[in-house]
């Protein structure tokens, strides 16, 4: 028996936004991963081998169940494109699917099953075809039944769909309040409703209400209460004579002193309204507070790079420009237009000039070999508003005053990786090229495209 | 980089064995190049030890002839390293990948 698991991306964008940082398939319910969940499945099914389908980046989800040795089952991930069905999925994955049977969970969606229910014999004899939906997806079987048993009249599992934050929230209590022993929870139990993770601080004067989760690293400080139908995650300190109830913190979060969670989701500096589905960010950091490592080191090196590199383009290029920008101007020659554009930072702007010099005649051929037409554009290096090399920048469009998500590592720069490589500056192909340098570059390396750059620019 | 080449269906199965990076992605091009741009093709990058940024542009750059010729190319039995190359730059939205030649050369 296999699983293949098909989940597109627009299926769990909306996790994307509400909680960030974390992949949707991992984002925990009752502390445990969601796609543990469909892993536990799996297994229980009879399942030796399971592959995670989707049009999604699933590094992150890779990085966490790697080849599924973990379970003892192999685990390998497959692409996707948007627009494919679950037919066309099926074919794309044929090597995987042939011979034996396979269980086919499309959606994102959340099985409510029972551990102690045998499974594994009722995949075997269940015909093949669609077993259970939802409008959000389905479970199917592919091949044929090896054993002859009766089928039941009604499946021992059935579906949840995850499509809003409300629903995440529903399905934690549910398992909270009446299925925590149906399922595999991580965390130490010795009486029932109340598991606790490794590394837990509990102050004497702080009180815990079952049914309560709560999970590893977690620092429960003086008189604070953890009211029932909550769950705590991993890594999360509740200051001192705080009140949690009903409520979800996410893992690596810091609830400060004094406060009243009721009925909520914490998740870092976010808390959100199950119920409304609305969500505010909490600006004073001794309230809420994500607790992230910081990048300062790396960021600080590569912006001191770029601008020694920017430094030495300018003194080389001074003369140049101050001998022809002027000429140029004068033939008319010399464009110029002031543009808003995205910064790293959200919500902020910074305004550039972009130089276009029209390519007639020597001296603009000249200028334009010379990349006299960046100029300015280096001294933004040395106040750190750019890089030297890195993105495109991207115009501000009024019409989307927040920089994509598509765009997870954006460092707007002079020159871009796609003109390094000669890849065409514009749409997806563009994204490639700065996604594949997002992971790969570091500050040397920046140094030789900046040069591949100037090279394929004069040529 | 070794290039072999057979025939499945209407599908030109292109093996390609060894690294696909700026120095043997021309090879590539010019390889496909040769080729009637109507015809579609199939990549098998089995036995790819290394894609880097340029291996990458060229599939990208085949694709899109491809597609402008109404003709269709599609890749098969990608290596862990090769997937992580696709999965790092999201190159994935763009093509058709199959776990298997056959199949691929079917649809």
């Amino acid at each position: 028996m296999k699983t293949l698991l098909v989940i597109k991306k627009q299926e769990y964008e909306w996790l994307i936004d509400l909680l960030p940082g974390v992949h949707p398939l991992l984002v925990p319910i009752c502390n445990k991963p969601f796609i543990e969940f469909l892993v536990d499945f799996a297994i229980l099914a009879g399942s030796d081998a399971l592959r995670i389908v989707s049009d999604g980046v699933l590094g992150s989800v890779e990085h966490y169940c790697e080849n599924g040795s973990r379970w003892g089952v192999e685990i390998s991930y497959g692409s996707m494109r948007p627009a494919d069905d679950i037919y066309t999925v099926i074919e794309k994955n044929r090597r995987f699917c042939l011979e034996e049977r396979v269980i086919i969970i499309s959606g994102f969606l959340f099985i409510r099953y029972n551990k102690k229910s045998e499974y594994a014999s009722l995949f075997t004899s269940l015909p093949s075809g669609e077993l259970l939906s939802c409008p959000h997806g389905s479970i199917s079987l592919t091949g044929t039944s090896t054993t002859k048993t009766e089928t039941p009249g009604t499946l021992p599992f059935s579906l949840a769909a995850l499509d809003s934050i409300g629903k995440y929230y529903e399905l934690s209590m549910e398992i909270l309040r009446t299925g925590l022993t149906h399922y595999v929870i991580p965390g130490y139990s010795s009486e029932e409703d109340c598991y606790i993770g490794r590394n837990v601080i509990i102050q004497k004067s702080a009180e815990i209400i079952k049914p309560v989760i709560i999970g590893n690293n977690v620092q429960i400080m003086t008189n604070s209460i953890i009211d029932s139908n909550s769950v705590i995650g991993n890594n999360v300190i509740i200051d001192r004579e705080s009140f949690i109830s009903g409520s979800i913190v996410i893992g690596n979060t810091y609830i400060g002193e004094h406060l009243e969670v009721k009925n909520k989701i914490a998740a870092g500096n976010l808390l959100i309204d199950p119920e409304s589905g609305t969500s505010i960010v909490m600006e004073d950091p001794h309230l809420l507070t994500a607790m992230t490592q910081s990048r300062v080191a790396g960021a600080l090196l590569r912006r001191v790079v770029h601008a020694l590199g920017a430094t030495f383009l300018i003194l080389l290029l001074l003369l140049p420009w101050l001998l022809l920008r002027p000429i140029l101007g004068l033939q008319g020659k010399w464009k110029r237009k002031r543009e808003q554009y995205f910064t790293r930072l959200p919500g902020k702007n910074v305004t550039l000039t972009n130089t276009t010099i029209e390519c007639t005649g020597v001296l603009s051929a000249l200028a334009k070999a010379l990349s006299l037409d960046r100029f300015t554009l280096l001294f933004k290096v040395l106040s750190g508003k750019l890089a030297l090399i890195g993105n495109q920048p991207l115009p501000v469009n009024p019409a989307i005053p927040l920089l994509p998500n598509t765009h997870a590592v954006y460092r707007p720069a002079v020159f871009s990786y796609a003109e390094a490589e000669e890849w065409p500056e514009i749409g997806i192909d563009t994204e490639i090229v700065e996604h594949y340098y997002a992971v790969h570059s570091d500050p040397l390396k920046d140094i030789a495209m900046t040069q591949k750059a100037l090279f394929y620019r004069t040529h | 980089m070794n290039i072999s080449e057979k025939t499945i269906n209407n599908y030109t199965i292109i093996s390609l064995k060894g690294i696909l990076n700026a120095s043997s992605a021309p090879k590539l091009k010019t390889y496909i190049a040769g080729m009637p741009d109507e015809q579609s093709l199939v990549i098998d990058l089995e036995n790819v030890e290394f894609l880097d940024s340029s291996g990458l542009g060229a599939l990208v750059g085949i694709a899109r002839k491809k597609r402008t010729s109404r003709a269709v190319m599609k890749l098969a039995r990608m290596n862990e390293r090769v997937k992580k190359v696709f999965e790092i730059t999201q190159a994935y939205t763009l093509f058709d990948i199959y776990d298997d030649v056959s199949a691929a050369a079917e649809v």
